[in-house]
């Protein structure tokens, strides 16, 4: 999403004026299960009225507002698990709310052009979003219950199918050049005339999906990952 | 013909002179576009995946690290590095093409910045002009899709297994499209293949 000027977040500043300059950031309150009735609270107090800690919240917002998490921060076992909830929150907003959206908008245009690349891009997103399913599948049952368990100081238990995160890293990559594939196609190659409307709403929900995937993963690759490994050492 | 915007990268700590570059560049007619990289580490991170042709650096960046640039010039032979002239530092030609002080004109420092586009781009001119894809590349494109892997298509065009393996990279270049069931929806709305020619 088009974002120029940048801000950097802090503590102090009102949380409405942040939404104000960035919208993206509805989306991570939504994730963090925060009301987008902020009224005139700042970033800090928001925090402790919803018992997040300060520093993770900042971090994470930070993302949505272009910046980097610089270094490690030094986040705490409990931020961990509201790291974990944040992530669980947006596999449903791509399970229940993203992907059938997009879903809806690829069959109506297919209904209103028949061409056998219409079938066959459904086809391609249909197995594409199986593909993503399958990923949210293995957080939700291996990945996630893994960190959980080290975070309630509990050693991570020898079960069956182990969490591995290079297998995590290849997933990530996977999903992100297929949905690059999806808008290329519709962007420079496939004919599609008329129903401009459609077309837009399609792309849009895709440049929404990409970005918010794209947090995830630094989510999970700048936070959570480095923060599980130094707790592995412990 | 068509040229993409002109990617520059600024590497430069203080914001002031940062905002005021990118002021200059963004204003003039210039096609380009502006990122600002904060280290060395983020600058060839980010080539990776972005091409960059012109690089203007604060040279106090590059104190200690003449391996890595001229590394990073080899491996990126279309980049152009402009320095920025404090006056502490010696120019050091083998590093930046050209260099530019802050109380140069605002008109100095874009013609300084067109000369270097030229540089950047008459290399570039060297590779292929158009996204259109080779004879070779149909063909090869058409192995693909048909559900062939590399050593089939190498067999069948008679060339090497290298060889198709470069072709793929180049057709990933020109559409943009990395899977298999990407590439085939691109080759039958360019109706390279039909699609009964394609297994089931």
């Amino acid at each position: 999403m088009y974002q120029t000027p940048k801000t950097k977040i802090r503590s102090a500043m009102k949380m409405a004026w942040l939404i104000d300059t960035n919208p993206s950031l509805l989306l991570m309150l939504q994730h963090f299960n925060i009301d987008f009735r902020v009224s005139d609270l700042t970033v800090g107090q928001l925090c402790g009225k919803y018992d997040i800690s300060e520093n993770l919240f900042v971090s994470i917002a930070n993302l949505y507002n272009g910046f980097d998490t610089k270094g490690h921060q030094p986040f705490t076992r409990k931020d961990l698990l509201q790291v974990i909830d944040f992530l669980q929150s947006s596999h449903d907003y791509y399970r229940s709310d993203k992907y059938p959206q997009i879903s809806a908008y690829i069959r109506q245009l297919q209904e209103h052009h028949p061409v056998r690349e219409m079938k066959l891009l459904e086809k391609f997103f249909n197995e594409y979003f199986a593909e993503v399913l399958e990923h949210l599948d293995y957080e939700d049952s291996i990945a996630f219950p893994y960190f959980i368990t080290l975070l309630n100081n509990g050693k991570a238990e020898e079960k069956g199918k182990r969490y591995s995160s290079k297998e995590y890293g290849r997933h990530h990559t996977d999903i992100e050049l297929k949905l690059q594939d999806l808008k290329n196609l519709l962007l420079k190659h496939i004919d599609i005339e008329d129903r401009l409307d459609l077309r837009r709403k399609l792309l849009f929900a895709l440049y929404e999906l990409e970005f918010d995937l794209y947090i995830h993963s630094l989510i999970e690759e700048n936070i959570l990952i480095p923060s599980g490994a130094l707790i592995e050492k412990e | 013909m068509y040229t993409p915007p002109l990617h520059i990268a600024i590497m430069e700590n203080s914001k002031i002179i940062f905002e005021g570059l990118q002021a200059i560049i963004c204003h003039s007619s210039l096609d380009c576009c502006v990122n600002r990289v904060e280290t060395l580490e983020k600058l060839t991170e980010m080539i990776e995946h972005t091409p960059i042709d012109i690089l203007i650096a604060n040279p106090m960046q590059f104190v200690n690290r003449e391996k890595e640039i001229k590394k990073l010039r080899r491996a990126y032979p279309t980049l152009a590095i402009a320095g920025i002239d404090f006056g502490i530092i010696n120019h050091q030609p083998m590093l930046t093409d050209l260099s530019f002080t802050l109380y140069d004109s605002p008109e100095h420092i874009l013609h300084s910045l067109m000369k270097l586009q030229e540089k950047s781009r008459s290399t570039e001119q060297e590779k292929e002009e158009d996204d259109n894809l080779t004879p070779r590349e149909i063909e090869v494109l058409t192995g693909l899709v048909n559900g062939m892997i590399n050593k089939e298509i190498a067999q069948q065009l008679h060339i090497s297994i290298h060889t198709v393996v470069r072709h793929r990279k180049n057709i990933t270049l020109k559409t943009g499209i990395r899977s298999q069931s990407g590439l085939t929806i691109y080759a039958i709305s360019k109706k390279i293949v039909s699609i009964e020619d394609i297994d089931p």
